[in-house]
């Protein structure tokens, strides 16, 4: 079963298209990596799956049942189902952050006990190694803390499916594997499925299952990780930096 | 093109927000406990000592500029119904209003735009969150509870601007000149100054989250939002005051 599937989608901003006529499925259990050129439409991308942009034209489907960008039900169905972390983390400033990962526990599952909610949220403040952060603030964190407690607020309701827009841009090596280590230990555990947005080529190395490229407004490549190597698409090649290494 | 986009815009933001307060009125979901009471506080705070300032100082204006015209004609008592009607039922709405939107039209736009470039917005969206019930709902729910207070207290401090001036220059007792103030004003003249200044406050906070919602990619950004909203508000107080003009009187 398809986790997600897109069937001839086009899109863009108002009447400008930047991406046209796409399909391809995202599998469940895995991390799914987009990567392209910068303005090649990645975010532009992301967004649409998240039901944050209407496509122009075509469909998404969720595990068979179609996404209406119009119906607020169909959208709020989807939002149910992903955790997000945003490129800037996107963290509320006027909460903690125990109050910001506790916030879609309390939104969504309002009847839970304190207890169980504060439960959990320390559950997912350890896993991203943030215990004793709690009562910061955001702006009190630095870059690379903000990025862990945006992956705690996205995991805090155990989404099927987590979307991360470059989740290891602007950090040092160090804490950019111990977040791709992370991923890569949600998926093993909790078959959980990643759509990872990156540029970095080591962080692509280190958790990418598949590989889906963008360039010139539509899909260059769209396969496994493991197939990019034995490739004979030059671009597919220069962009992982292949190129001298061929033959 | 603009103007219509921004128009359908405006007023669908404004049904939305209606629709949300309503329905947070109703089952009490889909905003963090304690917001409401916690924009009381903010918007009490930011207001009440420059509202009190401004209608003061401005009673006293009027006040002198005044009685020295009433003096001439031997009509001093009558600086107490001028000051009573002209407070009461135009400079405290009006000035009231335009300190909202300075203090609390600004900082709210200044918020939520600047939640939409960090992407807050979109992230409450993915979680499920309404954002214009989440972040206007208590907003105007606040604005409606602190105006009345905020207009009597102003009320209050313009008419004792009176009461110095009438003191001061003209000889007239304080309680001579609040006989003639119950005398003019009305219960009706103080509850049509109130609902005026609701009008504007909710014009100011509607505005307000209009520029902070819709703030132009790429312009300078949230200090141009800002601006912008301190200047939509304030002509839409003064549009809205004419139509009270010509409804009222
Ligand atoms: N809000 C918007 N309105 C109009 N056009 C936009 C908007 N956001 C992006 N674009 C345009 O869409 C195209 C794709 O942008 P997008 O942000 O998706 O690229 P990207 O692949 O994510 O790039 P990067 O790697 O730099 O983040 C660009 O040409 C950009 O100018
Ligand atoms: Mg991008």
């Amino acid at each position: 079963m398809d986790h997600i599937r897109v069937v001839n989608l086009d899109v863009g901003y108002g009447d400008e298209t930047v991406l046209r006529n796409l399909n391809f499925v995202i599998p469940p259990g895995m991390i799914t990596v987009v990567v392209g050129e910068s303005g090649s439409g990645k975010s532009t991308l992301l967004k649409a799956l998240i039901g944050l942009n209407r496509p122009l034209a075509g469909q998404v489907f969720w595990g068979g049942e179609r996404i209406d960008y119009d119906s607020e039900h169909s959208l709020a169905a989807l939002y149910r189902r992903i955790g997000v972390l945003y490129q800037n983390s996107a963290l509320l400033n006027s909460l903690t952050l125990y109050e910001n990962i506790a916030l879609p526990i309390r939104i969504h599952r309002h009847s839970t006990p304190r207890s169980d909610e504060s439960a959990r949220v320390h559950e997912v403040l350890g896993m991203v190694g943030l215990r004793g952060a709690d009562g910061k603030y955001p702006f009190e964190l630095s870059g690379g803390m903000r990025k862990r407690a945006a992956l705690a607020r996205a995991m805090v309701l155990e989404p099927e499916i987590v979307f991360c827009d470059e989740p290891s841009a602007g950090l040092d090596p160090l804490t950019a594997s111990g977040l791709d280590e992370l991923l890569r230990t949600l998926q093993g555990s909790h078959g959980m499925t990643f759509v990872a947005v990156t540029h970095e080529l080591r962080s692509i190395g280190r958790i990418a299952d598949r590989v889906l490229l963008l360039q010139g407004g539509g899909i260059r490549f769209d396969g496994d990780f493991k197939d990019v190597a034995g490739s004979g698409d030059e671009y597919l090649r220069s962009f992982f930096l292949l190129k001298d290494e061929a033959p | 093109m603009k103007l219509k986009e921004d128009l359908s815009r405006f007023f669908s933001l404004l049904a939305d927000e209606i629709y949300a307060t309503g329905q947070y009125l109703r089952n009490r979901r889909g905003v963090l406990p304690g917001a409401v009471v916690q924009q009381l506080f903010v918007m009490g705070y930011k207001s009440f000592p420059i509202v009190a300032l401004i209608t003061f100082l401005v009673g006293i204006t009027i006040s002198l500029t005044s009685a020295a015209q009433l003096e001439m004609f031997g009509a001093d008592i009558y600086l107490a119904d001028l000051i009573g009607l002209a407070m009461i039922q135009e400079l405290v709405p009006l000035m009231t209003g335009i300190m909202l939107a300075g203090k609390i039209g600004a900082s709210i736009t200044a918020e939520i735009a600047t939640m939409k470039v960090m992407d807050e917005i979109d992230a409450l969206r993915t979680m499920g969150v309404v954002p214009e019930k989440f972040l206007m709902a208590p907003r105007l729910i606040a604005i409606t509870l602190v105006v009345p207070l905020l207009v009597a207290m102003a009320d209050t401090v313009g008419v004792a601007g009176g009461v110095i001036v009438a003191r001061v220059a003209l000889g007239i007792p304080p309680g001579v000149f609040l006989r003639e103030v119950f005398t003019v004003v009305t219960l009706g003249d103080f509850l049509t100054g109130i609902l005026k200044t609701l009008v504007f406050g909710w014009a100011v906070v509607v505005g307000a989250g209009f520029k902070g919602f819709f703030i132009d990619r790429g312009a300078e950004g949230v200090g141009k939002a800002t601006t912008e909203s301190v200047v939509l508000a304030i002509s839409l107080i003064i549009g809205l005051d004419c139509v009270f003009a010509f409804v009222l009187y």
